[in-house]
């Protein structure tokens, strides 16, 4: 059975906010959109510009972050449920989750998802990072 | 004095619980969650521009043979006469075996919050989850995956890695599609429960705390680790001629493993400890095969 994906407005409309400024070029005007640690030469842009959603009755947000507002090395920052996710970046560009080192994903909302998958109902996030 | 590591399934009961109550000591007196807190703290993945010796990296071998031999040195400051088991998961497959049981690794997680019920890690008889990145205080397994069952890695998944010649290879992380190292380790390009060989396998396969950062809170990650060590030295000995670490010179600027990797003769932190210092424990310990 698949679970039930509700994307908030909010969302939505930040989708369209960035869809039409793409449209203009001028995707590199929004903060928090630049591609995380290009400059150091890792694995290319995110590929998608962020996330907010519910997933299985949990809240997941994602965005990518620079500093201090990163959520582990991966780039991003991520929440379920507002405690915060560290993901961490594979060679190959995927993405890992605190809850599961062992199962890589190609988005970080794919590792937000797999990580609800592995909470079950009955776990929260403790809000440790690491 | 050289002492022997044992298949934990040659345990006579009264070893078992000595086992059993020298962790239990470790645990009350809070030095075991020093060992979960070092695991956590050196899971660095490979994508990540900074320095890794535990994961992903050549250094996955001798970096925990030095964890596991800090571990048994603490264990055996509370009865010298206890060593770390090894579990031979190409033999012991099931959650019905005798690993699982009672009076030694406790069996597996209830279904509905993966709660270990039974066994001197369970928290209604005492171990309390400290360190971890979800909020329960309680050990998590799910063994074999219920909702998505797969098996424990098999016999072919360890000659598949023994049959490398070559230690490790470039660009010496999970993407290496050569080298002993990575193939035990167990990364590979393939999708589906097909991914996970060997050591990561068994990760997957207990499930729970065994998944995630805080895997040393299951003490049934010492039993697998140790297995994975007798298997280096397994491999060792069949291939005698072969590199038995690599690299033997750390990468040089410009290279993008450049700081990243430890070489040889060159420290793993948080000790000053060389691959070359772990490349032979045979002054210190062997295993009963």
């Amino acid at each position: 059975m698949s679970p039930a994906i509700r994307v908030h407005r909010l969302t939505r409309r930040h989708l369209i906010a960035v869809a039409a400024a793409a449209a203009l070029g001028a995707v590199g005007a929004f903060r928090g959109l630049r591609e995380p640690r290009a400059e150091e030469g890792l694995p290319g842009p995110p590929g998608e510009p962020g996330f907010d959603e519910t997933y299985r009755g949990r809240r997941i947000q994602g965005e990518p972050a620079t500093g201090a507002a990163v959520h582990g090395p991966g780039g991003w920052r991520v929440t379920v449920d507002g405690k915060p996710l560290g993901l961490m970046r594979r060679a190959d560009g995927s993405y890992l989750s605190m809850l599961d080192h062992y199962q890589s994903y190609a988005t970080p909302l794919a590792a937000a998802r797999g990580a609800v998958d592995e909470l079950g109902a009955h776990q929260t996030l403790s809000g440790r990072l690491h | 004095m050289v002492y022997t590591r044992r298949n934990q399934n040659t345990l006579s009961r009264a070893e078992r619980r000595r086992f059993v109550d020298a962790v239990l000591r470790l645990k009350r007196r809070g030095e075991y969650d020093e060992f979960v807190r070092t695991h956590i703290d050196f899971y660095v993945s490979d994508g990540d521009d900074r320095l890794r010796v535990a994961h992903m990296t050549p250094t996955f071998l001798p970096w925990h043979r030095r964890f596991l031999l800090d571990f048994e040195r603490a264990l055996r400051r509370m009865d010298d006469g206890v060593t770390v088991p090894y579990w031979d998961w190409t033999k012991d497959r099931s959650p019905a075996a005798s690993l699982w049981s009672e009076d030694l690794m406790g069996g597996n997680g209830r279904r509905s919050d993966r709660r270990v019920m039974t066994g001197p890690f369970a928290r209604r008889n005492g171990w309390v989850v400290k360190e971890a990145v979800t909020d329960g205080d309680f050990l998590t397994r799910d063994l074999g995956r219920r909702s998505d069952p797969l098996e424990l890695p098999t016999h072919r998944d360890v000659t598949w890695a023994m049959a490398e010649t070559v230690y490790d290879v470039e660009p010496w992380d999970s993407t290496s599609r050569r080298g002993f190292r990575n193939r035990l380790e167990g990364w590979t390009e393939e999708s589906g429960s097909a991914r996970w060989r060997s050591h990561n396998r068994v990760h997957r396969w207990v499930g729970g705390h065994m998944l995630g950062g805080g895997s040393v809170n299951d003490p049934v990650f010492w039993l697998n680790h140790a297995f994975v060590d007798l298997l280096w030295s397994r491999w060792q000995r069949l291939h005698p001629d072969s590199a038995p670490y690599l690299p033997a010179k750390p990468p040089t600027l410009g290279d993008a493993q450049y700081r990243r990797i430890v070489a040889r003769r060159e420290a793993m932190p948080p000790w000053r400890t060389t691959p070359q210092d772990m490349l032979s424990h045979k002054t210190i310990y062997r295993y009963a095969e």
